[in-house]
């Protein structure tokens, strides 16, 4: 069973330092895998220890993506493909989601495509379902298991208070939450394996790509302004009573600010 | 020399970062409860590939080097946890058995101390016997195919757990020579071995540190470790690598004394501001900091000799002379920058504390490390 994952490298947002206007300093913040797509990563490794075959970890970014991909050989994935080209610059999830369905058809041979639920930094959720409509794949969202036996695939299904089992044949695309598993923490040996790889580097020209969909230029989305709310010094206002008058008293204040 | 940390040294930090942050609570906490190491920590070790870090992939080891070793073990020194014990009790035991094991001994032995099988044991001391060969009374006497052994051996860690050890007995049937110490790998569950209770330490909470006695033991001859003769040798170089991973751990045990003090002095506020911007627990950071650099750059100097394959036990008695009141001071001064937090159990530096006390008198006392450095040093012909 031949397993494909798609992964991010995001700012380590829980090191984020603000600027006196409120804005995220960006320059010098440390990058790391998405931490839900170690999970992703996790999935495919239980599947592969259950079913053989191989996981092949893809992702897509400027250079230093390689770290991430090294991270993810040393879970103990088998290959990694690193999609790094400038013409894939600026990306939003549209173009992001169309390069990342070449590559995946360029790889080929696949069962099953896997990838964190959303990414830490942007919050969309949207890369994995457009990676499967793209290449026509069933979607299995928001995963909180996987198993896979007669040429399809079971999940249990988290939609907030919802949740259900839903199944789909084979090749299809799963997306998976935090809670579908604790990833591993490194073993020694794939570690020491990972730094005598060599990571392939793919371009435009070794996905065979439509570049009019590529990058800035390829994407419908445009961002007209990144801003972090200004935060304002706030008033602490203790409120009074008994539980139930207290309770009282707060609903009435955020219905007259509108909050809920 | 050059210690610059490379991407493989930084991926090794990290895992050991990982490592000690979401595996270590449990354990420590079955530690706690039980006042012994889980069950299955071998099994928890192996599953994570963390033994055999020395020992050559043919024998289920990782192949890898020292220094990557005493990286991890670093880390999870700032744990406070025991368990990293018998982490280095697998691993250098294995790789000492590498070392001077015949192919046999070693397709025998090592690999079930690589896959969590088997606890490791290296033993040596014993009621009335410090440092002194000579005052061996474990006996191994010869008998056919065999060796029957009778003694006692005393502060014993892992001891009591299923596994190999590495036991140094006086060999009789070498009586009158020189060198008449032999290093027997006996299987920990043979007939005719029985351990003591658990010693209730000062620190290594957890640790099953106790005495073991042999009563007519009977080993085979193949389960010599090296040559008959070659027992003090071998224990000399193990532990020389023991000390080096010990002061690892203690390094790592005095950075969570500085960054307890250093969180601690921007936490609390004295006269309207943290009391870490006053000179005098300012000073305090600084030395602490300063202490703890030198000894990191002395274990990495003296780790690298050895993976260098140079001869490394006078540089590991002197990283033990050094170290060791370096961060027993680094982690007594977390205490006093704590004040009566730091001497409760409510916060970790007491435990640092307590824990940093034992690198004095556990694999070598510091004295005899005195002794080996400067008796080298009288020796020397080199100025």
């Amino acid at each position: 069973m031949n397993i494909i994952v798609c992964i991010k490298q995001v700012p380590n947002v829980t090191q984020v330092k603000w600027d006196a206007d409120g804005s995220l300093i960006r320059t010098g913040l440390p990058t790391i895998i998405n931490p839900v797509d170690k999970n992703a990563i996790e999935a495919a490794l239980q599947l592969k220890e259950q079913h053989g075959g191989k996981v092949t970890v893809l992702s897509m970014g400027p250079s230093q993506v390689e770290s991430a991909l090294r991270e993810a050989l040393c879970m103990g994935v088998d290959d990694v493909i690193q999609l790094t080209d400038r013409k894939f610059a600026g990306a939003d999830t549209w173009a992001t989601s169309y390069t990342i369905g070449c590559a995946i058809q360029k790889i080929g041979d696949y069962d099953l495509v896997i990838t964190g639920v959303e990414a830490m930094d942007g919050n969309t959720a949207q890369v994995g379902p457009q990676v499967a409509e793209y290449l026509g794949l069933p979607l299995l969202s928001y995963a909180l298991s996987i198993a896979v036996a007669d040429g399809k695939v079971t999940i249990d299904q988290k939609l907030g208070d919802v949740a259900r089992v839903i199944e789909a044949k084979l090749p299809a695309l799963v997306t998976v939450e935090k809670e579908i598993n604790e990833y591993r923490v490194t073993p020694i040996d794939k570690l020491i394996d990972a730094f005598e790889r060599t990571i392939p580097v793919w371009g435009v020209d070794d996905i065979s790509p439509d570049v009019v969909h590529l990058g800035l230029k390829g994407s419908p989305t445009k961002l007209r302004k990144v801003y972090s709310p200004k935060l304002e010094k706030g008033k602490v206002e203790m409120l009074e009573g008994t539980p139930d008058e207290v309770a009282r008293q707060l609903v009435d204040k955020l219905n007259a600010k509108f909050l809920i | 020399m050059d210690f610059t940390i490379s991407p493989v040294n930084k991926m090794i930090i990290k895992a050991a970062k990982d490592f000690s942050e979401r595996k270590i609570p449990a354990i420590e906490a079955y530690m706690k409860a039980n006042n012994d190491y889980p069950p299955d920590l071998m099994e928890i070790y192996a599953k994570n590939r963390m033994l055999g870090f020395n020992v050559p992939r043919e024998y289920g080891g990782i192949g890898t080097s020292n220094f990557n070793m005493i990286l991890y073990i670093e880390e999870m020194g700032k744990t406070a946890s025991t368990c990293f014990l018998p982490f280095m009790m697998n691993n250098s035991v294995a790789e000492t058995i590498c070392h001077w094991g015949s192919e046999e001994v070693k397709k025998k032995f090592v690999p079930p101390l690589c896959d969590g099988t088997a606890w490791a044991t290296m033993a040596f001391t014993e009621p009335d016997t410090g440092s002194d060969p000579k005052m061996l009374t474990t006996t191994a006497r010869p008998d056919g195919d065999d060796f029957i052994i009778n003694g006692t051996k005393r502060f014993i860690s892992m001891a009591n757990k299923p596994g190999y050890g590495v036991f140094i007995c006086k060999d009789l049937s070498l009586a009158g020579q020189k060198n008449n110490t032999t290093a027997f790998i006996i299987d920990k569950s043979s007939p005719g071995i029985s351990c003591s209770k658990h010693y209730e330490l000062t620190g290594l909470e957890g640790a099953d540190t106790c005495d073991i006695t042999f009563t007519d033991v009977r080993v085979p001859k193949g389960n010599i470790l090296g040559n008959q003769g070659e027992g003090f040798n071998i224990l000399l170089r193990w532990i020389a690598g023991e000390r080096i991973q010990q002061a690892a751990g203690m390094v790592g045990v005095g950075q969570r004394a500085f960054d307890e003090a250093k969180k601690y002095s921007l936490q609390r506020v004295v006269n309207g501001m943290p009391m870490g911007y006053m000179q005098g627990f300012y000073w305090m950071l600084g030395e602490m900091k300063v202490k703890l650099e030198a000894c990191r750059l002395m274990v990495y100097q003296a780790v690298c000799k050895q993976d260098a394959g140079k001869a490394f036990e006078v540089d590991s008695a002197e990283v033990k002379v050094f170290t060791t009141p370096m961060i027993q001071e680094v982690t007594r001064m977390a205490v006093q920058f704590l004040g009566s937090y730091g001497y409760s159990k409510e916060y970790i530096v007491e435990k640092l504390f307590r824990l940093a006390m034992h690198q004095g008198v556990v694999a070598s006392s510091l004295e005899i490390n005195k002794t080996i450095v400067g008796m080298t040093a009288l020796m020397s012909r080199s100025k």
